[in-house]
């Protein structure tokens, strides 16, 4: 164990610092994605204004606040992506590099990924985190959030981060299959955004459809986290949506390690 | 006269070059495809979420808004089409150097970025669009005359226009900053808030939205003609008119003298 993680923490540590230099176009990519949560958030306010009682989808107006923001903490760190770089690998033919080398691709890109969730949880997270808390306590008059939910928040976050890291993974496995990765990213983050309650409460969809959610993996990417960071889970309703997450975890790294197999069988590379 | 049977005949060149490559990537096209139509189908499956709680925003209901956002689609899906290799020079092309390929040729340099690449993605966007026009045709709410049509079509062309504008007005930036796709990027998501009414917003964003970066005249405004008797063509889609050749005038002199800064990466 302890020699495996002298093996890959270098990825991390280098994802980490490769992130440091790129500092400029970093903050306009942030300053984009907040200009996301305002939208929602105007809207939100509008939608509560016209609405006719004070809960939406089991959320008030205040919630929805807290809900629009932490989204945009937990899906900044949650949503940092794999595929993108497999497609990249298959293209060039450095896949073929990554074969022969006696390390194990999937750790590897798994730990730099695990780099860039760290520092996107340093910028801007933590610092929006902290306004929000600020603006929670002295606008909102709700009071600073409980320890014990910020710590569930953070456990749940993790495996967060997990679930969609191994989920990209087995979808980045489509690069082995089609040239386009771009279309079918596009495709996979309004797919993402939709389903994992980035976009829109899932409590906001028809009960048919949320019990169909149950049985995917995607709620539990941003949707669980901010609930618990709510504090709408408590006690045995809060252990059963993390042993899901843990649950969600084991599976996906099954299939991605099958999948991994069966392509590395028949892979063919032209040069590289 | 010469110069521009010139251009046309050069277009059509570009444009049969690029059917062979699609014809050549049929799977593509559709996965692209596919991909637009979902992240539009995203947006709307929202909207219908949200007026399972709610009777009406504001004086704004479910189907009006519908409207307004499929009317947003077309002039940036029409923009897409034509002038998306603008995006590339915001982020490669001139600070790989490949730009030099265009300063040799004996063509309008615009002209020679615009045709180098039609985006068959697009037509996600203006499917989803029309479909979404189509439905809120079928409901009775539009006004549909023959001032209306004329007057559509306009605000199409005029918004297509805009768009353009402002993608090229931030691409030529990186003449001087030799990548400027995050600030194009920054610029183009602001389209994202032009899709609900405006009156949501706080007056500091209503006014950089209306004025700065005015997406709300490609979008909300304009529509809002079509679905409000009392709303004067002049002072939406006549504004949306002016607002077009003045940001394209000013993205265009930016650009050309961007083209005279430019000194090649060397290769």
């Amino acid at each position: 164990m302890k020699n495996k993680l002298k093996i890959y923490l270098p990825f991390m540590e280098n994802e980490f610092k490769r992130n440091l230099a790129y500092k400029g176009s970093f903050y306009l990519f942030i300053l984009c994605s907040l200009f996301g949560s305002f939208i929602a958030y105007y809207l939100w306010m509008a939608i509560y204004g016209s609405a006719e009682t004070s809960i939406l989808g089991g959320l008030t107006r205040n919630e929805m606040v807290l809900y629009v923001f932490m989204t945009y903490v937990t899906s900044n760190m949650v949503m940092v992506g794999i595929a993108d770089e497999i497609s990249d690998n298959v293209t060039e033919g450095s896949v073929a590099m990554m074969l022969i080398k006696p390390i194990d691709y999937r750790m590897s890109l798994l730990f730099k990924a695990f780099g860039n969730v760290m520092y996107r949880f340093f910028a801007p997270g933590i610092f929006v985190w902290i306004g929000l808390e600020i603006y929670k306590a002295q606008v909102l008059k709700m009071g600073v959030t409980p320890v014990f939910n910020i710590v569930c928040y953070i456990i749940s976050c993790c495996f967060s981060v997990l679930i969609h890291l191994l989920f990209d993974f087995c979808f980045g496995m489509v690069a082995f299959v089609t040239t386009y990765m771009f279309g079918m990213m596009m495709a996979k983050e309004a797919l993402l955004g939709f389903l994992s309650g980035q976009l829109i409460p899932i409590s906001f969809f028809p009960q048919v459809v949320q019990q169909v959610f149950e049985f995917l993996p995607f709620s539990s990417m941003i949707y669980t986290p901010v609930m618990v960071y709510l504090g709408k889970y408590t006690g045995s309703s809060l252990a059963l949506v993390l042993a899901k997450q843990l649950l969600w975890i084991v599976i996906l790294y099954g299939l991605g390690t099958i999948l991994w197999k069966r392509i590395t069988k028949r892979l063919v590379v032209l040069g590289g | 006269m010469k110069t521009l049977k010139r251009y046309v005949r050069l277009y059509k060149v570009f444009v049969k070059q690029f059917f062979k490559f699609l014809v050549q990537s049929k799977a593509d096209f559709l996965i692209g495809l596919m991909g637009f139509f979902f992240t539009q189908a995203a947006g709307i499956a929202f909207l219908y979420l949200v007026f399972q709680q709610i009777p009406s925003l504001g004086d704004w209901t479910l189907d009006q808004l519908i409207f307004i956002y499929g009317f947003a689609q077309i002039p940036r899906g029409i923009d897409h089409l034509f002038t998306d290799n603008i995006w590339l020079v915001a982020w490669r092309l001139v600070v790989n150097g490949k730009f030099d390929r265009y300063m040799l040729r004996p063509m309008n340099l615009f002209f020679q970025v615009i045709c180098e690449k039609l985006q068959p993605d697009a037509l996600g966007e203006l499917l989803v669009g029309i479909i979404l026009l189509a439905v809120s045709l079928s409901k009775g709410i539009v006004i549909v005359d023959g001032m209306h049509i004329v007057f559509f079509c306009i605000s199409m062309i005029a918004g297509a226009i805009i768009y353009t504008a402002i993608k090229l007005l931030f691409a030529s930036l990186a003449f001087w900053m030799k990548v400027s796709g995050p600030v194009l990027y920054t610029a183009y998501q602001m389209a994202d808030f032009a899709k609900y009414p405006t009156e949501i917003y706080k007056k500091g964003v209503r006014f950089i939205i209306t004025w700065i970066i005015p997406f709300a005249f490609v979008a909300y405004l304009p529509a809002s003609y079509f679905l409000r008797p009392q709303v004067s063509p002049w002072e939406t889609i006549g504004i949306e008119c002016i607002l077009a050749v003045v940001f394209f005038t000013i993205a265009y002199l930016v650009f050309q003298k961007g083209t005279h800064v430019y000194e090649s990466a060397g290769n």
